[in-house]
């Protein structure tokens, strides 16, 4: 008993010790070879998926990202759409929830390839010595409201091309705009969706509207941690069904100091993160999960993350030291 | 002098094997050749001399063509006595009450299945898209716990958008067969429609593809004319049952018992919502009783009525570009336009035996297959005004980000303390 307790120390030690930003890379770089390239091996994770694996990379995606089906099964005429394939809906919302329960907002930290993406820039960033720009309050206050806007549009616009209201060449509205749509498929040698159609007025409209994005959103990578992640409605749409996620983050307010480390290494620039002493749950609607606050936390057990109300990853003095040695990029 | 410009380009043009004089317009409307942009008024002006030259869709009869046979299906003809035989004129058919069921052989008017009746005209829509045939459910069926029902119609003539209802010829003899996915491999009777105008409808439970043949006889002079016209409807789904939708994709396509018919080959990468788009390559075999019919002649009708004849080869395979003919203004072009194409093919076999107790000496085949096509999905793209657009947002941004953040760099000041005075 005393023997496999000690060992089961050992490896919570082990993994609180771990070099976390290697760690973090190596799996998000597995996690977008899976998504990006799992298609040729034939692998299929379908479509109801809680991160952006773009359904627009036709040969190379093991998965397609829940909005896409979502806005195709809004945009159904309204008679089928609040009778039988109502139940369509429901169940595919069913499905992207077990999904999403598993790992929360994780899917956007670890394993969405749109944010994979975002990192490898300000990696690069980092490497060519550019500094990177940060909001103040008020903007930050202002700009998070956005991705609900986003997500209110891509229910609504769907629905109003049911209903006739809009032309189908808007649909689907998010995906023409989601710079995902047109950078994800280039991995895999598909340039097709770089292009700006003009077939209709709304089609006009929404891919110069998404190649515009698309522009915006590499500058706005390169002088701003997880740019689009701020915007993103998936983002959204995860925070609004978190509560029962298995995957938390947990803050003991008693045992923090407020050094704001925590915030300093935030990407999303979430400053609860090192203010809120009250509340235990302290993912916020912005957070991505990315974990690199408690990596970066010296004081033992004040942030932690736990599956199914079990820690799996706890900051420690201990490990602090460890990656403080290492480098975990403060701050940049 | 302009004229002689004209007539220069025309010769041109001519000799490189591509486009029209406009003076000098192709008796009929050919493609394959051409690749000119008709205007509407072209369009108009072709069909009106098509129709007089042709008589409405009654046709002039086609050009002498030796069809050699495959070898299998002629266990009891005589392969010596397989010669192109005079075709005589048509009767005249009912032209816009429909034609009589039956009357198609040699006349070129062809009996065919159709997804759209003919009053909807230009404006094809019905049902959903796949696999470049038909698809999907058009009355409202597939509801939760439904079956999709597909409806289609007969109809008779060579345009796909002018064609009217074939009428019932009470001399020809039809039968229906419905070959579903997981039903016996030679069909079963379909019951008929209570009046032509009804159509004929059908659920189809699984997934896979649904093929409706329509066969009727008909004996003219000493000539025994059989007409197979047959659809082929894809029904698959999102979601539903991936191992049924796999194997409905890979099921077996033809009839063995069908007397002719015009396959359409798969391609490589078609998956369950194929389409088929204009500029598109698409191979058909022609095939009797399940093998390969070499000599066929097969032609294809573009949704505008534009035409191209090709001769089925050893394998019973033709292969046709699919033309692009949608050209309407931008205001009005619909990316989705479903159009039709018809594919007629035919064959002359030198045949004697009796229908009905009464004798003939040769048999003439007609089989037809139509399906859909769609705009390419290129049509109205443009890469280099995304290129345009996307690099002056990138450059925009860029310079006004470098420009914002040089504004707000503070010259270095050197500031002295000189805490001794």
């Amino acid at each position: 008993m005393k023997a496999s307790s000690s060992r089961l120390q050992a490896l919570r030690d082990a993994v609180n010790h771990v070099h976390f930003n290697r760690f973090r890379f190596w799996f998000q770089l597995a996690a977008f070879v899976l998504f990006v390239y799992g298609g040729y091996l034939a692998i299929d994770l379908g479509s109801r998926l809680p991160f952006f694996t773009c359904g627009y990379n036709q040969e190379g995606r093991a998965g397609v990202c829940y909005l896409l089906p979502l806005q195709h099964q809004l945009s159904l005429p309204w008679a089928r759409l609040f009778s039988y394939a109502g139940i369509a809906v429901l169940t595919g919302l069913l499905v992207f929830a077990l999904w999403f329960i598993v790992l929360n907002k994780g899917w956007c930290g670890f394993v969405c390839p749109l944010g994979t993406v975002q990192d490898w820039l300000t990696s690069l960033r980092r490497r060519l010595g550019i500094r990177y720009s940060t909001y103040s309050q008020g903007q930050f206050a202002q700009l998070t409201k956005i991705k609900y806007l986003l997500l209110a549009l891509m229910i609504l616009i769907p629905l109003g091309i049911g209903g006739g209201l809009f032309s189908h060449s808007m649909s689907p509205p998010f995906c023409l705009i989601c710079p995902a749509r047109m950078i994800l498929p280039m991995f895999t040698g598909d340039f097709s969706q770089f292009t700006i159609d003009f077939s209709s007025k709304a089609a006009l409209v929404m891919t110069a509207l998404g190649i515009s994005i698309t522009a915006l959103f590499l500058v706005g990578s390169f002088v701003k941690k997880r740019f689009f992640c701020f915007f993103c409605p998936m983002s959204a749409l995860h925070y609004l069904i978190s509560k029962p996620a298995l995957l938390k983050l947990k803050k003991d307010g008693s045992k923090c100091t407020r050094c704001g480390d925590c915030y300093n290494v935030c990407d999303m620039e979430i400053k609860e993160i090192a203010d809120d002493i009250k509340n235990t749950n302290i993912m916020t609607d912005d957070c991505t999960m990315c974990l690199k606050c408690v990596a970066s936390c010296p004081e033992t057990g004040a942030l932690k993350a736990t599956f199914a109300g079990i820690p799996i990853f706890e900051s420690t003095e201990a490990g602090f030291i460890k990656r403080m040695g290492k480098g975990i990029h403060h701050g940049k | 002098m302009s004229k002689l410009y004209l007539c220069v380009f025309a010769l041109l043009a001519t000799l490189s094997g591509s486009g029209y004089c406009e003076d000098a317009p192709a008796p009929e409307k050919r493609y394959g050749s051409g690749g000119g942009r008709p205007s509407e008024a072209q369009i108009a002006e072709w069909r009106a001399k098509r129709d007089a030259a042709t008589g409405e869709n009654t046709q002039v009869a086609a050009p002498a063509v030796v069809h050699d046979m495959s070898m299998h299906d002629m266990s009891s003809h005589d392969m010596s006595a397989m010669m192109p035989k005079p075709q005589g004129k048509p009767k005249e058919a009912t032209a816009k009450k429909g034609r009589p069921i039956g009357m198609g052989m040699r006349s070129g008017v062809a009996l065919w299945l159709s997804d759209t009746p003919p009053m909807r005209g230009d404006s094809a829509r019905g049902g959903r898209s796949g696999m470049g045939g038909m698809a999907g459910m058009d009355m409202g069926g597939g509801g939760w716990g439904k079956p999709a029902v597909k409806r289609l119609w007969l109809r008779a003539g060579n345009d796909p958008q002018r064609s009217g209802f074939a009428q019932e010829d009470t001399d020809a003899q039809v039968e229906t067969l419905l070959v579903t996915p997981d039903g016996k491999p030679e069909g079963e009777p379909l019951p008929s429609a209570n009046d032509d105008r009804k159509g004929l409808s059908f659920e189809m439970p699984v997934q896979g593809f649904y093929r409706l043949y329509l066969t009727s006889r008909k004996l003219q002079g000493d000539t025994l004319n059989v007409n197979v016209a047959k659809a082929e409807v894809a029904n698959f789904g999102h979601g539903g049952d991936e191992e049924e939708a796999a194997k409905g994709l890979l099921a077996t396509r033809y009839s063995e018992s069908a007397q002719m018919e015009i396959v359409r080959e798969r391609k490589p990468d078609e998956r369950k919502f194929f389409q088929l788009k204009s500029g598109e390559e698409q191979a058909f075999l022609v095939l009797r009783k399940g093998l390969p019919l070499q000599g066929a002649r097969v032609r294809m009708i573009s949704h505008q009525g534009w035409s191209k004849e090709e001769v089925s080869d050893e394998m019973g395979r033709v292969s046709f570009q699919i033309v692009r003919d949608y050209f309407p203004p931008w205001n009005d072009f619909e990316k989705r336009f479903k159009a039709t194409y018809l594919l007629i093919a035919e064959a002359n076999v030198a045949e004697t035996g009796k229908y009905q107790d009464k004798p003939y000496s040769n048999v003439r085949y007609q089989a037809s297959l139509s399906g859909n096509y769609y705009p390419s999905p290129t049509d109205y793209l443009s890469y280099a005004w995304a290129l345009g657009v996307g690099m002056a947002i990138l450059l925009f941004c860029g310079v006004a980000v470098y420009l914002y953040r040089r504004r707000r760099v503070k010259p270095y000041q050197e500031e002295r303390f000189h805490e001794g005075k």
